[in-house]
């Protein structure tokens, strides 16, 4: 943490409106992508958003400046999202005979007599990564999505660097299951 | 060569997210070519990274986030002041010597304290008899006072004049 943030957050901590926009400035597209990985929904992405500065906001006091900021933000960023994909309802994704066998490589080569539409596709790997456990789910997206170093997502997490391993191998193991036909061949 | 398929299919996750040291690294890198079955698992896992990120990162492309900041503002704004509880932790929060928590034994104590005092300042306080008629009768030769003790029921006439003085009960 530089000399600066460090007073960015002092400030914040005193109540300083201006040193929390800094921070959101910052940090809100980190956020947004935490979150709408997790629930995969713009406008509940974005409510959690406003939802995790204001938290921010009122409970910046207890950042005693013993850990990176960003996991601290990170943290309360995923719980946050977790949360509401805990509320949003599981609606298991609708099969048909004409989606099995379709791939990512269909997608990503744009063709039209092939593709499954991206919202579908995109329901499939929320429900998917809704079968996780939040500790697997909150792994995954800090590798998959932040690119988040195992050191990095076990500071984030509170744990050590092998149940990070053992949560992301069960993790990806678990969603390529359930998103086989799509995650065979690739392009 | 299976059971070296076996060592390395261990470290496939790690391989794949740049955590495997250089010897594990050179190890994976020399089985590849023939192994066919972890080229499809690293494969596998690229193509879940792909699903799981670009929407996010299209998502996050388009979006635009002053009005979310206008938005934060306004929930500033129009949120409840902070609950008691949490003005205090707050307060108690500001020296280090409420910080290691004494200030809760400290409270148990004085709690304990004001228990044991108050009976025995109530104790003190009501056994003071209370005199609730005062009569006071004037005359050439005497004067008269009388007090009734409440609790006691006993009723104190007291005569008296100048030097010489004299009390009766009843």
């Amino acid at each position: 943490m530089d000399a600066h943030e460090l007073q960015v957050i002092s400030r914040c901590q005193r109540g300083d409106q201006e040193a929390l926009k800094e921070i959101f400035n910052q940090y809100h597209h980190r956020v947004y992508r935490i979150a709408y990985g997790v629930v995969r929904q713009r406008e509940e992405a974005l409510d959690i958003v406003q939802e995790v500065f204001i938290k921010l906001f009122r409970s910046i006091g207890q950042f005693k400046g013993k850990s990176q900021f960003y996991t601290y933000l990170y943290r309360m960023a995923m719980n946050t999202a977790i949360d509401h994909s805990r509320k949003m309802k599981k609606v298991p994704p609708s099969t048909s005979d004409e989606e099995e066998g379709l791939q990512l490589s269909d997608v990503a080569e744009r063709r039209p007599d092939r593709i499954l539409d991206q919202k579908e596709l995109e329901e499939k790997v929320k429900w998917a990564t809704d079968q996780l456990s939040p500790d697997q789910k909150a792994a995954l997206i800090y590798r998959e999505v932040e690119g988040l170093s195992y050191e990095e997502i076990a500071k984030a997490m509170g744990c050590s660097i092998g149940t990070v391993m053992s949560r992301l191998h069960y993790g990806r193991k678990k969603v390529q299951e359930l998103l086989k036909g799509y995650l065979e061949g690739g392009r | 060569m299976k059971r070296e398929c076996s060592s390395v299919s261990k470290l496939l996750d790690k391989y794949f997210d740049h955590e495997v040291t250089e010897g594990e690294k050179s190890l994976i890198d020399g089985h590849l070519p023939d192994c066919p079955a972890c080229r499809r698992t690293l494969q596998s896992m690229e193509n879940l990274r792909t699903l799981i990120k670009r929407p996010v990162e299209e998502a996050a492309e388009k979006e635009v986030f002053p009005w979310v900041w206008e938005k934060i503002e306004r929930g500033i704004r129009e949120t409840e002041k902070p609950a008691l509880w949490d003005f205090l932790r707050s307060w108690l929060n500001v020296t280090p010597l409420l910080r290691r928590k004494i200030w809760i034994p400290a409270l148990a104590a004085a709690a304990i304290l004001i228990l044991m005092i108050a009976p025995l300042l109530y104790v003190k306080i009501s056994s003071h008899p209370a005199l609730s008629v005062v009569e006071y009768v004037e005359s050439e030769t005497h004067n008269v006072m009388v007090y009734e003790l409440e609790n006691q029921k006993v009723t104190v006439i007291w005569l008296f004049n100048g030097l010489e003085e004299g009390a009766s009960t009843s």
